[in-house]
This record gives structure tokens, sequence and C-alpha cells, in this order.
């Protein structure tokens, strides 16, 4: 008889995860860590203590408050999540890491480059580590462009286009516009400076470390004038970016439908698009016969490989592998993972802080009064 | 008297301050958020030559913007409550702006008569038998988190006026209200079922609804502010109730047709435990939209009185039948709007 071998699953380290910033977007962070092995999510705190009581009553978590001070003392957190406006964000990390916990951050990670920097500095300084929410660029479809980046099937990227689409009717739009006293009315990029990051995460990590060239255009495309604070907000935004060989393009889009959210990358031996909605990830097909009847095969190719990341897809939800922020989990086991090994976080400092560049400069030709009015 | 009306611009608030023009009360002070909201009212108002309305735009997420539109008033109703949105959105517009609200009326010298519409949504009905009787009595519910975060805010909102009341020793009284119809507002409530898949799930069977026509709830308000005893509860539901299924199919009639399919009780728990086993397997893959405990509050099935309302002397102003002709009249005339 064969002997009996039991596969065990390593026992991880259990982390206790606390959460400041109790908004919209702490339920995502709530929801994650929720059913994340080897994380508990320990305390939740809020300057508003209601909306603390809230996320720690429907997600069971065991306390909350409204002083962070005090969370951080009674705790001994390992990880925080830091879902609050950026404007806070440093002085909350600084103070989450001379409490001796490491610190995952929203994005934007700050109000400026030069803020990023200080807030890094003073995590490496405290021994501590940290990410940023890129979660879209770990979910399943990402994952899978990037292996193929690994093992060649592109080639080298010759043109980026990332675009991110934004319905200001819709759920987060809907919260802003109805409110000129949001907080992203006051980010010195406002609407932008809090979706861009998604559309530059994608093209940074794909140009030399180089400073790149960025040239942006940004407008306002709806008619409305409220005589509030919403009015100054720009909705269209275009920036042309190249770095050593490599050009890029990207979108934000506010009024295109579908609100779309892809990337599409030309290289030098295949063309791939990353659809983020659809979690499809196809390279286009080339016309390899002559003449008409050649023709006719890139659309049944395209139509193959289109049906293949159906049936991926039809197993990844058989499996329990497509939740909404699956790129969140992801992202979160991996930077635990670093965490409990001492081993470097999953997304390099130097490419957040390239991306935090990118957005200065972006925001600087955007809004190049606010720019100078905050300068002064 | 000075009545302080908090979401005087809604589909039940607007009601409200008529029914106060029509009992007389015609010094009302309408706080909105969107000043737009003002002309309904000031149409409204051209029907009492004797009215005189104020309009307050406050933002009751901001405490400083509270203090001007209680100067002067004797009573506040507080309507105003978030009905959709994220969980902390709904919890910033009904339970952070309660707080505020409340912080406000402590800090004022004069003494505040408060009103609070609450809802049917604070009562803790999953573990009550089906077709027990719902009434003042019965407790608040205590499992907030498995139940909607509208009821959950509810719930929080109300507890707040009731530690206040404690606290400060101002005069209560608190209204509960089943479902609000009439024109204006939702064609269906989830009592009645759900559309999916472009079906129509009729999940309300054979149960009562607990409807209350919106001028009939606005009475009961305006009745309770003024008549109604402090400290007291008072559920709101109309008489001559009909069934799920009575209601449907006069919709069916009056309004549109509208594919349904009925679920029976014993499959919708089944289904209930199904699907809140597959979204804990699948760790939350799909949200548990359905779950026993849910199922239990929404669609178990109970009775209603509003006996303790009619001791106070309230009549409503329209029958159920009438009601819901009125309301399926406008309803063939507006399309239905999107939640």
């Amino acid at each position: 008889m064969a002997p009996c071998t039991l596969k065990r699953m390593p026992v991880l380290r259990e982390l206790r995860i606390g959460i400041i910033g109790c908004g919209k977007i702490a339920d995502g962070h709530a929801e994650v860590v929720k059913y994340l092995d080897g994380a508990t999510l320990a305390a939740v705190c809020d300057r508003e203590p209601l909306l603390a009581e809230q996320l720690a009553v429907r997600y069971g978590a065991g306390a909350w408050y409204g002083d962070v001070g005090e969370m951080l003392a009674r705790e001994r957190l390992d990880v925080v999540h830091i879902t609050t406006p950026p404007g806070v964000h440093l002085a909350l990390t600084q103070q989450c890491v001379a409490a001796g916990a490491h610190v995952f951050l929203e994005k934007p990670l700050a109000l400026t480059a030069k803020e990023s920097k200080a807030l890094i500095d003073a995590v490496v300084a405290g021994g501590r580590q940290m990410t940023i929410n890129y979660w879209p660029n770990f979910d399943p479809p990402a994952m899978q462009f990037k292996r193929m980046l690994a093992d060649g099937t592109l080639g080298d990227p010759v043109h980026v286009e990332a675009f991110i689409g934004y319905d200001l009717a819709g759920a987060y739009g809907q919260a802003l516009m109805s409110d000129p006293g949001h907080w992203v009315h006051r980010l010195p990029g406002k609407l932008f400076q809090n979706m861009m990051d998604h559309i530059f995460n994608r093209i940074v990590p794909l140009f030399p470390d180089v400073e790149p060239e960025v040239h942006a255009f940004a407008y306002k495309r709806r008619e409305a004038v409220r005589g509030d604070g919403t009015d100054a907000l720009l909705d269209e935004l275009r920036v042309f970016l190249r770095g050593g060989n490599v050009s890029a393009y990207g979108s934000l889009c506010s009024h295109a439908r579908p609100v779309a959210n892809t990337l599409k990358v030309y290289g030098t031996r295949a063309t791939v698009e990353v659809d983020f909605n659809n979690r499809t990830v196809v390279t286009s097909a080339s016309q390899k016969y002559p003449s008409a009847v050649g023709r006719l095969i890139p659309p049944v190719q395209m139509a193959s490989r289109y049906a293949a990341e159906a049936k991926k897809n039809l197993g990844q939800f058989r499996r329990h592998e497509f939740h909404f922020f699956a790129g969140m989990s992801k992202l979160l086991e991996l930077f635990y993972d670093s965490i409990r090994r001492d081993a470097p976080p999953p997304i390099s400092y130097s490419e957040i802080l390239r991306v935090a560049d990118v957005m200065d400069r972006v925001i600087e030709q955007a809004y190049p009064a606010q720019v100078e009015e905050d300068a002064r | 008297m000075k009545i302080l009306v908090t979401g005087a611009g809604g589909f039940l608030g607007k009601s409200i301050v008529e029914r106060l023009l029509a009992h007389g009360e015609n010094d009302v002070r309408c706080m909105l958020r969107d000043t737009t909201k003002a002309k309904g009212l000031e149409t409204i108002a051209a029907k009492y030559p004797a009215a005189k309305l104020e309009f307050v735009s406050v933002n009751l997420r901001n405490p400083s913007e509270i203090s001007k539109a209680l100067a002067g008033c004797s009573m506040v109703i507080h309507a105003a409550a978030a009905l959709k949105g994220s969980p902390a959105e709904m919890f910033l517009d009904s339970v952070v702006a309660s707080r505020n609200l409340l912080e406000a009326v402590a800090n004022e010298l004069r003494a505040i008569r408060i009103v609070l519409v609450s809802s049917f949504g604070t009562m803790g009905v999953a573990d009550l038998p089906r077709g027990a009787m719902v009434d003042e009595r019965t407790p608040m519910e205590q499992h907030p988190e498995l139940r909607d975060v509208y009821s959950h805010t509810k719930l929080r909102q109300e507890q707040l006026f009731w530690e206040y009341r404690a606290k400060y020793g101002f005069e209560l009284i608190v209204l509960r209200p089943g479902v609000i119809y009439g024109p204006g507002g939702g064609h269906f409530s989830n009592r009645v079922g759900l559309s999916l898949f472009g079906r129509f799930l009729h999940l309300g069977g054979n149960n009562l609804l607990p409807l209350t026509y919106v001028d009939n709830c606005a009475e009961a308000i305006v009745v309770a502010a003024l008549a109604g005893t402090d400290g007291e509860i008072y559920n709101v539901i109309d008489d001559d109730l009909v069934t799920s299924k009575q209601y449907l199919a006069a919709y069916k009639k009056q309004v549109k047709k509208v594919k349904s399919v009925p679920v029976p009780y014993v499959a919708l728990m089944w289904g209930s435990r199904m699907v809140e086993r597959y979204s804990a397997r699948s760790k939350g893959q799909l949200p548990a939209i359905f779950t026993p405990y849910k199922t239990r509050a929404m669609w178990g099935g109970n009775q209603f009185s509003n006996a303790r309302l009619k001791s106070i002397g309230w009549r409503p102003l329209l029958s159920t039948r009438e009601g819901m002709d009125r309301a399926f009249a406008a309803f063939r005339a507006e399309p239905e709007k999107t939640k």
C-alpha cells in the first residue's frame, strides 16, 4: 500500500490589519482582507467614529476608533491600510511607521511627487514596507499580460495606449459631482489626479528608466454650468509620452461609452490588447495569406482567441478566482508575503515615484493656474 | 409655531409640508440640499394663502450650516435620509447627518420637539414566526449587519435619537412607516419582488404589504407631531392592506404588463441558503444578495397594526384602493425610476 501523503498548506504568520479612513473604498479593502488567509481585520478608524463603527459592524472588525493614535497604541497592528484622501497620507504614514506598522496606501500616494518621495523615505527610514493599491495591475488579465511580456511574446514595446473611462454619473462620479465640497475638487489635479495612477502605472513599467517627455492636453466636455465648485473640474485628458524608443498615449475619458479600461501594447513581435473590464488578453491577428482570402482569416482567428478567453474566464469563475477585486487580493497576498519574508515589496519604490513624477507634469499642464497658486 | 422640515424636497417631505399647511401650521421652514426642489413646494404653498414657507439650503453633513436652520424653530420633523449610494455615503447622509442635527438641537437654548421619520426596517422581524403581529412592541433589529444597508442606517439613526433624548431630555416622537408609495415614488417595493435578468421575480406571494400612501403617511407624521405622546413610537400603515399578489395583479391590470415569475417562500428560502453558501465558499465572488436572514425579514410575512396611530386621531386620507388607483394612474404616465 502506498504511503498516504497529506499536502500541507504552509502556515502563514497571522497579520493584524487596520484601516484608516472608512469611506467608500474602505469597503473593498475590508472585503478583500476578510477572505485573505493569514490576515485579520483587527481595527478600523475614521475621524468620524460613526463611519468607523459601521465598517467594523458590517465586516466584523475587532474594534473601531475615532483617533489614529489611540488605535495604533492599543492594537499592535502589523499593517495599516490608509484609505483617506491623499492630503493626509504622509502624516498618517509617519504615524503608522512610528508605531511599527507597514502601510498599504490608496492611490494617489500624495499631493505631489516630492511628498510621495518623503512618504517612501519615511517608510524606509522606519525599516517598514509600503505599497500602493495599483490593484488592476494585479488582476488576472494584467498578470497574464506580464507573463507574455516576460516570455517575449510581444518582443520589445514600441507604443503603448492606456485608456481609462470614467462615468461622472456612476457610483463614484455621482458622489463627486453632487458635492462641490468633495475632497477630489480640492486636489491640484482634481479628477485626473485621483484616477491617472491607473493610466501611468501601466505605461511607466514599459518605458526605459529615463525621464520621459510628457505632453498633456485637458478640457471640459460637459456643458452644464452649476455655478459651484464642480465647474472647475476638467473631464477629458489626453497625454502623449515618449521615453527612449517607446512612446505612449494615455487617455482619461468621461464621455465615451462603454466606460472602458484597456491597455494596448504594440510590440516588435506582436500587439496585445488587455481589457480590464472584460478580462480578456488578446493578441492581434495579422494577415499571413495574400489577397481577399487572406483578409477573411484574421477575424476568424480573433473570434477563436476571444472564445478561448471566455473559456478561460469561465474556468476562473468556476475555481472562484473571478472576484471584482481579484487584483487587490493578489497584490495584498504578495505584499503581506513580502512583509513576512522581509523581501522586496511587489511594486518597486522607483516605479511608484516615476509614476508620481509623470503625474506632477500632467497636472502642471492641465491645471497650470492651480499649480501656480499652490506654489505661491 | 415655526416647524423645520428636513428633506422637505423629497418624495415624503413635500407631502409633510402640505399636510402641515392643511393642519393650519403655516410657518414652515423647508430644509433642502438642492434648492431647485423648492419649486414643487412653492406650487403646494400657492394652495394655502396663509402659508409662510421659508427655504434653507443646508447639507446636514456640515454641522456649521445647521444652527441657522434651527433658529426660531420649536419643532423639527426629520425626514431627510439616504435611500441609495455606497454604505459610507448612506451612513453619512442618514446617521452622521442625524448626529449633526441632534448636536445642533442639544446646543439650542429653547426646547425643541423632535419628530423622527424612522422605518419598519429598524424592527427585528427575522426571528418572528411567519404571520406574527408586528407593532410598536416588536424589538429593534439585533443584527443590522445581516440586513440591508438601508435598514442598518435607519436603525442606527433611530438609536441615536433615543440616546440623545436620554441625554438631553428633549421631546421625541418616532414614526416607523412601512412601504411608502404614491405618485413620484417607486413602482415596486422589494417586498413585492425584484427584477432580475429581464424577469420580475415575485417574492411576496400572499404576504400582506405594509403599505402607506404618501399623503396618508405624511398625515400620520403631522398628527403625531401635533398630538403624539413624547417618547412614543407609531408604526405607519394604512387600512385595508392588500397582499403582494393583489398589488402585482392590480399593477399589471392598471399600469403595464410585467413578465413575472412567482417564487414560493419554500423555494426562496432554499435558494437563499444556496446563495449564502456559495458566497461564503467562493469567498465573496458573488455577493449574498439573498440569505435566509434577509428572506425571513423581508418575505417572511407578517400582520401589522396601526391601532396606536389611530388612538391619537389619525385616519387615512385615502383608502388603499384609492391610493393604488392614484399611484398607478401616475405610474402609467411616468417611466419607472431606476434604483
